[in-house]
């Protein structure tokens, strides 16, 4: 096999065995830093071997084998150079020797989850910083490097390693268990879980353009995980819904950001840009999850998400259809910014003053202030109205807030729009 | 793993708040100490009776309250041993207190050991003496190795003498603040998140709970620890009935 065949073989092997060998070892070790040193030692070894020996045929298993067989080597040593140091005198260690920490616990129940499962709901613990359990998914599950992970969330390696490096201790120190939690967690937990993949696919989409692309990376780790935890809970409407929603998003990635680097509105994208493989299978995968009849919000925004993906033209969008998901999502999770989503949906399907109304409603709640995209949407709406004085001015407020220059260089578009539209 | 919750206060009740805890509180107590999960706990006097030593240049130096400055406090401890995590939580969750405050979960370091003594002191019984809780306050920035092992070994020290004449009950250090979990409950969810029910720049490293004649033997005693040098001890009286 040539050298690149073989690098080959072991990159794959890495994207697709990473997580697994990793969580096995972590299962039967209980020392995440050791089953990672081990796994990384198993993979540098597949890169010694496989071009001699040849690619095996079960990749995952191999590596398996040998970052076990090296952990063994590694606990044993340890409970040598325990027992040298009591031979010297030093004070007693109880703990059990490499032999037994290392045996296969027998499973409680006779199904086995896989330990992916556990890997992930033990980083994406409610205990846990949200910022550590991120970057431990990414870590652990994903595959990423401390410096990817680093560069990921601009801040430094250093600052990453520490993160890391305390989440884990937490683990450790608090009890957290390994374990995927009994039913009576589940929907809960598995909504934390929910929560950290849709953060990082965010923080990616937020990011998408230009010298933010290692950023943008983030949204294909976050899928991949996505459809990992699928497979492994191919039942739970809601991973199906998240995924979906992630896919309908993904789809729309490179419409929406133009030439300058500003952010193109939905009605004005080019739909041929799209992605239309990402389209139909987030579609098929949405159509599935609700068919099981258990709606949750990652079903809903993903039903919304769809309503804009099945729309050949902006024209033909139906947002009667998507104001009224919005306010079935507003009951699920009542918060602000749903509101200001459904206000944008009542006015466009028909009825501004309807949908400024809800808008002033939140302005007068003061919950928003600060917040641009309610004076930007106050500005779209009364923009939609032909009240160009008061629209120039809700841009200028919306102009002062925004975080992102994408986000000002199309507010700044707007607002020479109205302007002109003001002159005689 | 044993676990010390921290019951949080502060504030005020209202007269119906007041209601539930009465009757709740003691619901929890029965109901953990017969799963076994609750070893002992109890409830601390109020903030305005803490005394606050440091020892500066061989001067035992004290100042009235808390170590903390903030609104909320801790009124009360429990020692629990749990399977994990998850089982502290769900138990923190059931105590009252954390519908209205909070409740912070901080692990023990190893080796935790709960007498005869500690189980009776949980039971109120204080053998004509007046209960007291020490907090040992640490700010966690390690110091030079050999001021750490000093310190440690002079704890121990300090940990035996006290044992020896009968005057301590229980006493362990605590894992650092990093590993602490902090549970509320509103609204029926269980809201968990991680860290200590108030962020300071010193915080609790170890907890002594003793026996002695009067606050300025307690006061003694906490002068004598090592920390009470290299940092502060808080000496607060607990509740008797």
């Amino acid at each position: 096999m040539t050298p690149a065949g073989v690098q080959e073989a072991v990159d794959a092997a890495f994207r697709g065995e990473w997580g697994r060998v990793l969580a096995t070892l972590i299962r039967r070790t209980g020392d995440w830093d050791l089953a990672e040193e081990c796994a990384q030692e198993a993979f540098a070894e597949a890169l010694r071997r496989w071009p001699l020996d040849g690619v095996p045929e079960r990749p995952g298993a191999w590596l398996s084998t040998v970052a076990g067989n090296r952990a063994i080597d590694r606990l044993r040593r340890r409970v040598r150079e325990r027992e040298l140091m009591d031979a010297v005198g030093r004070e007693q260690m109880t703990e059990s020797g490499a032999g037994e920490v290392i045996s296969e616990p027998p499973e409680e129940s006779g199904e086995i989850p896989d330990d992916r499962l556990r890997l992930i709901f033990t980083c994406c613990h409610p205990a846990l910083p949200m910022e550590g359990r991120v970057a431990l998914t990414l870590r652990t599950l994903a595959g990423l490097t401390t410096a990817e992970i680093s560069r990921a969330f601009l801040v430094p390696e250093a600052t990453m390693a520490k993160r890391l490096t305390r989440t884990k201790a937490k683990i450790a120190a608090a009890g957290i268990p390994y374990r995927v939690p009994p039913a009576h967690l589940l929907p809960e937990r598995l909504a934390g879980v929910l929560a950290v993949l849709y953060l990082m696919f965010n923080e990616g989409y937020s990011a998408s353009s230009g010298p933010d692309l290692i950023r943008a990376g983030l949204c294909g780790e976050a899928i991949r995980l996505a459809r990992g935890l699928r497979q492994l809970m191919p039942q739970e409407p809601e991973v199906t819904g998240a995924l979906a929603l992630m896919l309908l998003h993904h789809a729309r990635l490179d419409g929406r950001v133009g030439a300058e680097g500003e952010l193109i509105p939905l009605e004005e994208q080019d739909r041929g840009r799209w992605d239309a493989g990402e389209i139909g299978e987030g579609l098929s995968l949405l159509d599935g999850a609700l068919r099981r009849r258990a709606v949750g919000p990652y079903q809903l925004q993903a039903a919304i998400a769809a309503c804009h993906a099945r729309a050949a033209r902006a024209a033909d969008t139906d947002w009667r259809e998507i104001a009224g998901l919005y306010a079935l999502l507003e009951r699920l999770m009542p918060s602000p910014v749903v509101l200001l989503n459904r206000a944008v949906a009542v006015a466009m399907s028909g009825d501004v003053e309807a949908g400024l109304a809800l808008v002033d409603e939140l302005s007068a709640g003061g919950r928003l202030e600060r917040y641009h995209l309610l004076e930007a949407t106050r500005a779209d709406l009364l923009r939609r109205r032909g009240d160009h004085p008061a629209a120039a001015a809700a841009y200028e407020r919306a102009l002062g807030l925004a975080p992102s220059s994408a986000e000002r260089l199309y507010l700044l578009r707007r607002l020479r729009e109205v302007r002109d539209a003001e002159q005689p | 793993m044993n676990y010390l919750l921290f019951i949080c206060s502060g504030g005020d009740y209202s007269a119906d708040d007041v209601e539930l805890l009465q009757r709740e509180c003691p619901r929890w107590v029965e109901e953990m100490d017969g799963r076994g999960v609750r070893l002992l706990g109890r409830q601390l006097d109020d903030p305005e009776t803490a005394v606050t030593v440091r020892v500066r240049d061989g001067e035992t130096l004290l100042s009235d309250g808390p170590f903390a400055e903030s609104k909320e406090f801790v009124a009360g401890f429990d020692v629990l041993r749990c399977q994990d995590l998850d089982e502290a939580i769900e138990v923190a969750a059931k105590h009252p207190v954390s519908w209205f405050r909070e409740i912070e979960i901080r692990p023990f370091r190893e080796g935790l050991e709960v007498g005869e003594e500690a189980l009776a002191f949980g039971r109120g019984e204080d053998a004509g003496a007046d209960p007291y809780c020490l907090m040992l306050c640490l700010d966690g920035i390690p110091a030079a190795p050999e001021v750490e092992e000093s310190v440690m070994r002079e704890g121990r020290a300090w940990s035996e003498d006290l044992r020896a004449r009968g005057v301590q009950v229980l006493a362990h250090p605590l894992q650092h603040k990093d590993a602490a979990t902090t549970v509320r409950v509103r609204g029926g969810e269980t809201l968990v998140s991680d860290g200590p029910f108030v962020e300071t720049k010193e915080f609790i490293g170890g907890i002594a709970f003793i026996r002695c004649a009067g606050r300025q033997a307690a006061i003694e005693i906490a002068a004598a620890h090592p920390l009470a040098r290299h940092h502060m001890v808080e000496v607060r009286p607990f509740l008797t009935e």
